[in-house]
């Protein structure tokens, strides 16, 4: 308190010749301080007008598809959201703190709360890192790039087009369509010890043997000479290969398995049976070790995007069990573990959470190198009580980048 | 502090903003960042209503740091004219795209399997 007095009269007694660093151009202290305060002003004006765009890209979503907000923000973790809210916010304390130090000429407390303001603002980028590649190995990323690996809830989920590492299904959703487009399971998921024998599948099925000479023979079997009880294990699925399927899970040939006899005859065939997860009417293909099944199967009830698959649908079919809708409630006394799609154009979301958490990103990025700046010239005495204006400055700087997290925040991770 | 406070106003380039203020503000703002995490754990009633209290509490907090740790409470009015100029011109911004975004609903967008019919008239000769 002394010392500010004495600041002040210190300030009184060399008028604006006090600091070294009052250009000539400006009539003392008192104007370039203003003069740098208005300019200032018009640029936090802008900041809000340049974050306004995205803000509208937003509401404009939000309003359009609402649904994607509930869901994709499940994807976000509260936690770290608060805990940078309340880093940011105490780092403007500590801002603000600098410039009162400034204006009383306290040094060691105005370099303490910019190199604690630069500390929050580092702690606010690591805790922003962490959340970034968590996504980025999720690939719960913008755009096209999105494409992840697990739900909201960490279940396994049904609509990637890329190999999960670990996980056994590559199933991709076709929102078009309303039905699963692809999906292979290894021989392995298979369930090669069905619980329910009896005929199980409406589809007129033919099967096609292939030599290791090329030549293929073929003989027509009716659906209902294909049981359940039929298949065995190892040797026996062998002899018995035809898993049974209701018509919402039918055999036919994984994406990369399609081009025909050719390829498949003899040794070129793949060890490994590929279940195609397809609602579709019409002829399917199942390709194994040297079998090509044919099946035409009839057209099902419409099909429903499932929110939630049983681990055992999911990951080793019931034999004779269908793929069907199966609403979240229904199953809550289940283990759920393969999730449903989540709703179309969910990657809109991300794309505006990455543009807008990132462009607050850069401007946390800058503000850490702004007050870098200002310690140094903090730790050299530069700022004075007639001559703190850059502190001022970074430090409104930096409550407009804490102003737009505290819009950031509710509007991004505390969707209900 | 009160005296500092006294003092300032006759001197010095800026207001000087008082700890008691600042500690309080910051604790106000630590405080409503609870209450909305706190809150957006409740259902109030539809999403529109929890909405809108998250929305409050973020103007309020908004507000705070705007009167306090930015000064504008302390500082010339012309500063608080620029800035509330933007707030609204960002409002008018989303306000306006909010009315046209529903204005192309029934658009067509250009689809090359299912083209339009074609006009009703003579063909344009070309040449």
């Amino acid at each position: 308190m002394s010392t500010a007095h004495d600041a002040h009269a210190d300030d009184h007694g060399h008028g604006h010749h006090g600091s070294p660093f009052i250009q000539h151009h400006y009539d003392d202290a008192q104007h370039q301080f203003d003069s740098g305060k208005f300019g200032i002003w018009i640029f936090l004006a802008q900041e809000v007008l340049f974050f306004s765009a995205l803000f509208v890209a937003y509401i404009l979503y939000r309003v359009h598809h609402g649904e994607i907000y509930s869901y994709a923000h499940k994807w976000l973790d509260v936690k770290y959201g608060a805990i940078n809210t309340a880093v940011l916010i105490f780092s403007s304390l500590t801002a603000a703190w600098a410039v009162r130090a400034a204006q009383l000429n306290q040094k060691k407390l105005l370099v303490g709360c910019l190199a604690t303001t630069i500390a929050c603002a580092c702690a606010f980028l690591c805790i922003k890192y962490i959340e970034y590649s968590h996504k980025y190995h999720e690939q719960i990323l913008f755009g096209r790039y999105f494409d992840p690996c697990v739900s909201p809830n960490e279940n396994p989920l049904i609509t990637k087009s890329n190999d999960c590492a670990g996980k056994k299904t590559t199933i991709k959703w076709d929102y078009g369509a309303g039905k699963a487009t692809e999906g292979c399971f290894e021989i392995s998921a298979l369930d090669l010890d069905p619980k329910e024998p009896g005929v199980q599948a409406e589809c007129d099925v033919e099967e096609v043997h292939l030599a290791a000479d090329g030549k293929t023979e073929t003989s027509k079997k009716p659906i209902t000479n294909i049981c359940a009880d039929k298949i065995g294990k190892g040797e026996e699925f062998e002899k018995n290969k035809y898993p049974c399927w209701k018509p919402s899970y039918q055999p036919a040939v994984c994406p990369d398995l399609t081009d025909g006899a050719k390829r498949a005859a003899g040794a070129a065939a793949r060890p490994q049976v590929g279940i195609l997860v397809d609602y579709g009417e019409g002829d399917h293909e199942h390709r194994g070790k040297d079998i090509a099944i044919k099946a035409n199967c009839k057209k099902p009830a419409a099909p429903v995007a499932p929110d939630y698959f049983t681990e055992a649908q999911a990951q080793k079919p019931e034999l004779g069990k269908a793929l069907v809708a199966e609403h979240r409630e229904e199953h809550s006394e289940h283990e759920l573990l393969y999730a449903g799609p989540p709703p179309e154009h969910t990657n809109m979301f991300f794309t505006i959470y990455f543009a807008m958490t990132g462009l607050h990103g850069i401007h946390v990025l800058v503000g850490v190198f702004v007050f870098i700046w200002l310690l140094i010239r903090a730790t050299k005495g530069h700022f004075t009580p007639d001559y703190f204006g850059p502190v001022d400055y970074a430090a409104l700087y930096w409550h407009i980048v804490d102003l737009i997290w505290i819009f950031l925040f509710p509007l991004l991770y505390l969707i209900v | 502090m009160a005296i500092e406070h006294h003092d300032d106003h006759g001197h010095g380039l800026a207001h000087v903003a008082a700890p008691r203020v600042l500690l309080a503000t910051g604790g106000t703002l630590l405080l409503l960042t609870l209450v909305t995490v706190v809150s957006s754990k409740i259902d109030f009633g539809g999403s529109s209503i929890n909405l809108a209290i998250a929305m409050v509490i973020a103007v309020t907090k908004a507000t705070l740091v705007v009167l306090f740790f930015m000064h504008l409470r302390y500082d010339r009015l012309f500063h608080s004219v620029v800035f509330v100029s933007a707030i609204l011109a960002a409002c008018l911004f989303v306000g306006f795209t909010l009315m046209d975004t529903g204005q192309y609903q029934h658009t067509n967008i250009w689809n090359p399997s299912a083209p339009p019919m074609a006009p009703i008239g003579p063909r344009p000769v070309n040449g």
